[in-house]
């Protein structure tokens, strides 16, 4: 070996690349350099062979260097029990204002939604009092019905052709009942007109009444006491003694009413319902709504007209 | 707890407290649990919560350069490269190899340790530390020669002369 010169040029350039060597850090042509010089230079060699002993007794002693075990239960303690309550801490205000918003957004829709319910149960109730005045004012109080029944072309007649195919209906879909009278009445102050069919059965008088919606829709949802199997959602409700369930359909509200028992009425209605529906459509189209408050205001207005304003409500709701 | 072992081992030779060494290991991987999103799978999961703890240790960084013995001077070595003195390692205790290491400066310390402990590269160890690769490769030449610089020092105290011959045996001899 010729290559002891410490101080020899070619060593000292190879040398400045020995770090970079180690590591695995040269071109593969510089590398290949290294490994050339290497193996003529026992110097350069054993300088190389000292600096891989040192970084093995290094990596060694470092891996024997122990690890408390405190540290790992320090981190995982740490870990479960710091996480959430940081996490609760730096975020406190913001869940406060959070919950607080939520809150008040749940109580808005709340407040919404009873005042519409209790909109809607107002406007039912106006409603149904509408057709529980009108059997009791027209059937009950001014008798209008003979004692023994009109004939069908006479009743006919007086409903009018827009309105004379609803008698077959009525007799039809109350099975024990006789129809004893029907006509269109009219309300004095009132530009509101409803067709009133005065029956008679299981000993009492009923009537059906279809009045005219002037665009006012039964509100939907929790103040329909019952649907029948068409679909057709049903209102009932009672007042002093007189049941009645109701329905609407294209332009009128249509009610059955009597003082049987409220599970009696409503079968009865539940009977009528489809078909006088379908009649009803036949005949004529819907025509659009109104708003809730609107028609509740309509309602009430006309409901002025009639006397004896006593509390009423809605089945199965409170008042 | 991947690689807790690797992380504490090379904080406690950085600190050389082991309380500091376990506070900054609690914060790495806290701080590694609250940026998880950050973490891209698939990539060197070891050299992210390197990276992390060396982004905690600065804060400590200055204190730890001012209690150092040695003051950094980046740049060319300006001694020229000679042999290293091949050493007797054999009689050199692990503590000794450690105590060793202490002495130097924390900021060659800690390329030694990334380089030839963790054998993380060198564009590895510049991401982690945030300096120029060219920095890398001058703390590591240097710091490699201070270690053994340092190493010669205790073979010599232990009358072991670093070219491989015991010192009374080379009087005797």
């Amino acid at each position: 070996m010729n290559t002891l010169s410490f101080d020899s040029k070619r060593c000292e350039r190879i040398r400045q690349q020995l770090d970079s060597y180690l590591s695995n850090e040269l071109l593969v042509e510089t590398a290949s350099e290294v490994v050339r010089h290497l193996e003529t230079c026992d110097a350069c060699s054993r300088d190389l062979e000292s600096r891989m002993r040192i970084r093995e007794a290094l990596q060694r002693a470092v891996a024997n260097r122990s690890v408390p075990d405190s540290v790992r239960a320090r981190v995982v303690r740490t870990l479960r029990d710091s996480q959430p309550r940081s996490f609760f801490r730096a975020s406190a205000a913001r869940w406060a204002l959070g919950l607080a918003g939520i809150a008040l957004i749940l109580l808005s829709l709340f407040a919404a939604q009873w005042l519409s319910l209790r909109r809607g149960e107002q406007l039912v109730a106006s409603i149904l009092r509408l057709g529980v005045s009108d059997h009791v004012i027209c059937a009950i109080k001014d008798h209008n019905y003979p004692e023994v029944a009109n004939p069908p072309d006479q009743i006919r007649q007086k409903l009018g052709a827009q309105h004379a195919a609803l008698l077959q209906v009525v007799q039809d879909r109350l099975p024990g009942f006789e129809v004893l009278e029907g006509h269109i009445c009219t309300i004095p102050g009132s530009n509101r007109r409803y067709v009133h069919f005065i029956t008679r059965g299981q000993g009492t008088i009923l009537s059906v009444i279809l009045t005219e919606r002037n665009g006012v829709n039964l509100p939907k949802g929790k103040l329909l006491t019952s649907t029948d199997s068409t679909g057709i959602g049903l209102y009932q409700g009672h007042l002093s003694g007189t049941e009645i369930a109701g329905f609407e359909s294209t332009q009128y509200f249509v009610f059955v009413v009597s003082d049987l028992s409220q599970n009696q009425v409503l079968q009865l209605a539940k009977g009528l319902a489809p078909a006088l529906d379908d009649t009803l459509r036949t005949a004529a189209p819907s025509k659009p709504s109104s708003s809730l408050p609107g028609a509740l205001f309509q309602i009430n207005q006309e409901m002025g007209i009639y006397e004896g304003r006593s509390s009423f409500a809605p089945v199965g709701l409170n008042s | 707890m991947p690689h807790l072992g690797d992380l504490y081992r090379m904080a406690s030779l950085l600190l050389q407290d082991r309380h500091e060494a376990e506070d900054l290991i609690q914060d790495t991987y806290l701080e590694a649990w609250k940026s998880f999103h950050r973490f891209e799978l698939g990539t060197n999961c070891r050299a992210w919560l390197f990276k992390i703890m060396f982004h905690r240790l600065h804060h400590f960084r200055r204190r730890i350069v001012k209690a150092s013995r040695l003051i950094t001077i980046d740049g060319p070595d300006a001694q020229p490269e000679i042999a290293a003195e091949p050493l007797v390692l054999q009689q050199i205790s692990d503590e000794d190899i450690l105590n060793a290491l202490e002495k130097v400066a924390v900021e060659f310390r800690e390329i030694v340790l990334l380089a030839d402990v963790q054998e993380f590269s060198y564009k590895e160890i510049a991401e982690m530390l945030k300096i120029p690769l060219g920095t890398v490769m001058s703390r590591l030449s240097r710091g490699r020669k201070l270690l053994r610089q340092e190493l010669a020092e205790v073979a010599r105290s232990y009358g072991i002369d670093p070219r491989g011959k015991q010192a009374g045996a080379a009087e005797t001899a």
